[in-house]
Parts: C-alpha cells; structure tokens; sequence
C-alpha cells in the first residue's frame, strides 16, 4: 500500500511526517501547478469548485510514483468538501484508476469505524501508543511550521531583499520537513528567528523602525492555505510593503477539524464565532462564520485592509461575503474580496492587488482624508 | 397583524407548514405576487452577485411585499435529521437584510431538526414570544403545521399540480376540506415520460425556468422529484458509501436514481442553476449513474440570463432524440461517446 493525499499549502510536510513516522509508504504528490489544475479539470464536474479540481490533479500525478490509496479528511455537511471523498473515488473509478478511498471521518459517528479506517491505514504493527505518539508529532511540527509562517509574514516587508527571505522560508520548509525530532523542530524556528534578527540589524534605522500596513486575509481555507491558489498573495503583498495576516493557520484547522477542537492549534478559531455573533449569529458550514469573525478581529485589531478569497461558487463564503459589507460600515475598514477559480491569471490578481495597497496608502497618509465606497460607486449609476 | 411570506426558496417545500403554523395563531400571512420581470430586476439589484437565482429571486419577493407589519425569513437548519439544508439557507435572514425595504421589521426563527422535536418547539415558543402567543399556542399551532404539511406532501402523488395545491392552501379561510377531489389522470402508455428532477424552488418557479413544466407537458407526462414516495428515495440511496448530507439533495437523488432504473420513464431532465454547490456534486453523481444505465439525460443551468430560444431548442432536440429512441425501439445514447458501440439505430 502506498499512501497519498491531496495538496494544501504545507500540509504535506505534516501529513508526511505522519505516515512516516509509522513506517508507512507515502507518496507525496508534486505540488500544485498548471498541470496539475489541467489534469484535475479535466475529469472534475464543470461547476465543483476550485479544491475538488486540484485534489484530483493531485492523485493522478501520483499515480505515477505509484501510489494507490487516498487519504482525505471528511465532514457532515453542509459544506461540499464533506462529500470530497466519494465523489472523488467515483470519479477516479470512472476513470479507470485503481485508487481506494479512505476518508479519515467517524462513518455514520461510529468511533469505532474510525479506529477501523486508522488501522488499516497504520497496519497491524503499529501500537495505538504508537499512533497516538506520532500524531502528536506532527501537530508539533504543524504548530511550529505556522510560527514560521507567521515570522515570515513579518519579515517580508521589513527585510530588503525578496528573493533571500523567499529563500529563508522555503529552506525552514525543507528542514521542518527533514527532521523528525522535537528539539530539531524547535531549533529550526530559532534558526529563521536568528536569520531574520540578523538580516535586520543591517538596516539602517530608518528603514528598522518601518511600520508596514497590515492586511488581515479572511475566506476559504483551502485557498488562503495553499499559495498557488490564492496566485502567491501573501507574497505579492510583502512584496508590496504589506504585513499580512490570517484567519486560519494550518495547525488551527487541524486542531479544530481532526481533533474536534481538543487542541488550540498555533492561532486557535475558536474566538471567531463570538466576534461574528452581531452580525452572522449562526454557522454556515465551512469557515463562513469565521471568516466573518476574523473580520471583525482584525477590524478591531486596527489592520488597514482585509481581503477575503473563495473559489467560485462557495457557498458558506458567499453567505459571510453577502455579511462583510456590514462589517466594513460598522469598522470603517475596507474589504476586498477575491474570487479565483481555474481561469484566474497572475497579472489581474496583482493588479487588484496593487490598487488595494494604493487605496489604504492613501488613506493612511493623508490624515483625516476618509475614503468613501459611495461617490466611487454613484458613477456607475447604482 | 399582517406577515409577508416571500414565493421564493423555502416556500416551494415548507409554505404548508408555516400556513397552518399562523393561520392557527390567527395571523394572517400575504404571500408575494408569482415572479415577474420587476421581482427578478430588483433581485439582481439588492443581492450579492455571487449567490444564486433562487437567493435572488429571494431577494426580489422580499422587495415586493407591500403593506406588511413584518416579512418572515425563517433559517430552515434542518428538516430531518442527520442533514443540512444548503449553507445558503443557513445564512439567511443576515444576508438577505440588505433587500428588506427600510422601517419593516424581519421576523425569523432557527428550525433545526438535527436536535429533534423538542428543540425545534423549544425554539418555536421562544419565537412565539415576540409574536405575542403562548406555549400551549405555539404547541397547537406547530401540529396544525405539520398535519398541513402532511397532507400537503401526501396529496403530492400521482395528479398532484403544485400550483393547484397551494392555491387551496392560500385560501386559507376554507381549510383543507376538499383536497381529495384530483383526478388520477389516465396514462397513456404510447406517451413520453420525462421525469424532471431538481430543486422545487427551480422547478416550480415558471418565470425563472421559462415554464419548463408547462413545455413540457405539452409533449410528454412529467415526472417530478417532489412525487416520488420517501421510501422509495431511502431505498435508491443505498449504493452510496457516504451519506448525502442535503435533506433535498438527498431526496433529488434518491428519486433520480429510480427515474433512472424506471422503464416507463423514457427521458431525464436535470434542473440546476449557476452556482449551485449541492448540485454540482448530485448532477454529476446522477448523470454517471444514467450514462451507465444508458438513460437519455439532459442537464439545463440557469441563472437571471436564460434566453428562451436556447432552452427551446434544446428541449425540442432532446424530447425527439427521446421520442425517437422510444419508437423505434433502439438505442441513442445519451452520451456522444457511446453514440456508437451501443446504437443500433443510428
């Protein structure tokens, strides 16, 4: 049995730490690019959105290094990727690839069964002790491979050269990958934490002392998650002088979604219904409560912009993107939102984004100007 | 005290419901006039581009509920239990308050049936309190609803006409009494059948699908999703490995799944709109499983575009295709793929 799974950012390294640590063969699939969205197009239903297509991308690019059994994560509803995984193994079965389909979810809420789908996935060799003990593991390494995330969100703007911090990050990716101990994870974070220290105190103080803006990233987690979906935006905007943030970090998701909230995660989602209460007091299925939520954090937080993405057609994104604007009038805090799906190019999305971070630019640096939606829109005759 | 009921969305399926829920309470309920072009206009204006005919539709019934105290927008969670309804419902009254016109009040409840009758009351007597009513109201209330219900969804068999239906359920005054009166029509069996499965708020609204249903039914029986019994959608769910989690997904599957293993039904036709993400996944579920079976099948998507002619011709190719195939016995594929390794008529 070879194992393999579907791409989210960097959800791979945990999920290969996972299964190797129990001695289980697994097949990385090589990340989303062009292709792998072609592939997935291809054999995908015309109006499923934008994660279903790459998942499926995803498998039959596996399938090559020889992989023949899927794990996926499940969900009762009412969001899509709930039925991911039948939908995916009957597409696959169609077309005529000898894939099985474990869906990592309590069947019908049987426990049991879940034990069930875990042992036949682990083998018969591995203790629950062991199992157990390397689940906990990788959420360690997910928690610190957000603490690197989130430091080279900071650094980003405040660090001259791109390419080197671009560089940084994806050598702590490759070490947090590589090791597969405890004190090698927490000694990899202290290595990017010395790198970014020792890269600023070149600065002059000037340039030390800069205050970025900061924009808040709400939506969809597979998109915020993944950066080839959402077109590289926390890049392109640290590149742009842009402190970003988001609502949702890997290890969040895992402890909120795998664990059933049993652990926090690096940034845990839990507060984010309550913020959303005044204006979207019941969940909607997937993140949509909490995308409202993060919302008014970061709008409380004084963050200078939001951007929310989505794939087209979500449906719990669509109902918190219908609520946003009335977050945006309460907190004075403009919001952008961004659809992507398979035809979304590079250089619309930077453009977007470029006139986003003139827009808050402006406004930050010509005091007491305020921006006003309205006479923007009175000349398109709404 | 006067509410408005918007003819949109839940109101295809659950207007019964609320109908015996306030007539028994002695409020008196003023539905939205049936769609025209100023509802849908308006609609489009006051929804968010993003969502769905139906939300927009929604948003458009909303606006033309004149002379109301107060507009009814329930969040219909669950109908059943171990399902949702589709996020979008779930959403509603908060992403629809930018349609309501200013100075109306929106009155709403949670109905969720995921925690079982008690809940679902519990919810309604607090729900009753801003109407003014008592427990043991809202208690007599709440089982008229579901007698109306009940019988509505009874009376929904062979000969059932929905617009025939409510009507006698809107003239509320004169109750219930004379339901019993539909004729069984006679069927022919030199006659097409086509079934017609999708969303009742898709099927049953004739300005948005073009009067499908009246198209069609100049040339063939229909067969709606809405008249097959609950049994028989149970027993065509269990080639699943993984529960539907949508009550009405589940129910247009399950009903698809035996139009598609019927003899008698010569055609499917599969209603969807733009955007529709329970769709997205049972059309293509539904429309493996007809290929496989070799049943004609035909997806129409609509949204606030639908041009007439289009949807003309391609109902009048399919339903010849159909007819031809029915006649001469033989067997056009409903896939181009297979037009040749299964036709012997072509």
């Amino acid at each position: 049995m070879k194992v393999t799974f579907p791409h989210m950012g960097n959800a791979w390294i945990v999920i290969q730490t996972l299964f190797e640590s129990l001695n289980v063969e697994v097949v990385v699939p090589p990340t989303n690019s062009k292709r792998t969205l072609q592939l997935g197009t291809r054999l995908s239903p015309e109006s499923a959105c934008l994660p279903l297509k790459l998942n499926l991308g995803n498998y039959i690019e596996a399938v090559n290094e020889g992989a023949d059994t899927i794990v996926i994560t499940g969900g009762i509803g009412p969001c899509r990727f709930g039925y991911y995984g039948e939908m995916e193994r009957q597409i696959l079965r169609d077309a005529g690839y000898a894939y099985d389909v474990v869906t990592l979810e309590p069947p019908d809420g049987s426990l049991l069964g879940l034990a069930g789908r875990i042992r036949y996935l682990a083998g018969s060799k591995n203790s629950w002790v062991k199992i157990l003990k390397a689940l906990r593991f990788a959420y360690l390494k997910s928690v610190e491979l957000d603490r690197v995330e989130d430091l080279i969100h900071s650094a980003r703007p405040r660090l001259p050269d791109p390419r080197e911090t671009e560089k940084l990050y994806e050598d702590a990716k490759i070490r947090i990958a590589q090791t597969m101990t405890e004190i090698g994870v927490k000694d990899t974070v202290r290595w990017v934490q010395e790198s970014i220290r020792e890269r600023q105190s070149g600065l002059n103080p000037i340039e030390r002392f800069y205050k970025p803006l900061r924009i808040g990233i709400i939506g969809e987690i597979y998109t915020i998650l993944d950066p080839y979906t959402s077109v590289g935006i926390e890049e392109e905007l640290g590149r742009l002088g842009v402190e970003v943030d988001r609502s949702i970090y890997l290890s969040g998701w895992v402890g909120n979604h795998v664990f059933q909230g049993l652990a926090p995660g690096y940034r845990s989602i839990k507060s984010y219904p309550g913020h959303a209460k005044p204006y979207l007091p019941h969940f909607v299925g997937g993140h949509g409560q909490e995308t409202v939520g993060a919302a008014v954090k970061f709008a409380q937080e004084g963050f200078d912009g939001i951007i929310q993405i989505f794939p087209l057609s979500c449906m719990p994104e669509i109902v918190a993107a219908s609520v946003l604007p009335k977050v945006q009038k309460a907190y004075k805090v403009p919001i952008m939102t961004l659809i992507v799906d398979e035809h979304t190019g590079h250089a619309g999305m930077q453009t977007r984004l470029e006139a986003f971070v003139d827009l808050l630019e402006r406004a930050n640096s010509e005091l007491g100007f305020e921006q006003n939606r309205g006479d923007v829109l009175s000349v398109g005759g709404r | 005290m006067k509410i408005g009921f918007p003819r949109a969305l839940f109101y295809f399926d659950y207007f019964p419901f609320w109908a015996g829920f306030f007539y028994s309470l002695g409020i008196e309920v003023v539905t939205s006039p049936p769609t025209h072009r100023q509802i849908m206009e308006q609609g489009l204006k006051k929804a968010s581009d993003e969502t769905c005919l139906p939300l927009k539709l929604l948003a458009g019934h909303i606006q033309a509920l004149k002379e109301v105290d107060a507009i009814f927008l329930p969040r219909i969670v669950s109908v059943e239990a171990d399902t949702y309804s589709c996020p979008k419902f779930l959403g509603i009254p908060e992403s629809l308050l930018p349609a309501v016109p200013s100075g109306i009040p929106v009155l709403t409840v949670t109905l969720n049936w995921r925690k079982g009758k008690r809940q679902v009351l519990k919810d309604l007597q607090v729900f009753g309190l801003q109407l003014g009513k008592g427990k043991t109201d809202i208690r007599k209330a709440f089982t008229l609803g579901q007698e109306w219900q009940k019988r509505y969804q009874d009376s929904s068999g062979a000969g059932w006409d929905f617009e025939e239906s409510v009507r006698e359920i809107e003239s509320v005054p004169k109750g219930l009494k004379n339901s019993q009166n539909c004729t069984v029509p006679h069927h022919d069996t030199n006659h097409l059948r086509i079934a017609l499965v999708g969303h009742s708020y898709l099927t049953h609204e004739p300005y948005a699908n073009l009067n499908l249903i009246g198209r069609l039914r100049k040339k063939a029986e229909v067969e709606l999703v809405q008249h097959v019994k609950q049994e028989e959608v149970d027993n065509h769910l269990l080639g699943l490995r993984k529960k539907l989690f949508w009550n009405l997904a589940k129910q247009i599957f399950g009903a698809g799944n035996k139009f598609v293993t019927d003899p008698k039904i010569d055609g499917i036709i599969y209603l969807s709109c733009f955007g529709c993400g329970t769709d997205s996944m049972v059309q293509e579920l539904l429309a493996r499983f007809a290929r496989e079976q070799h049943k004609p099948y035909m997806m129409i998507t609509l949204d606030e575009h639908s041009g007439e002619a289009g949807l003309v011709t391609r109902l009048e190719a399919f339903l010849d295709m159909v007819e031809r195939r029915k006649v001469r016995e033989g067997y056009v594929s409903a896939h181009g793929e297979r037009l040749d390794c299964d036709s012997n008529t072509l």
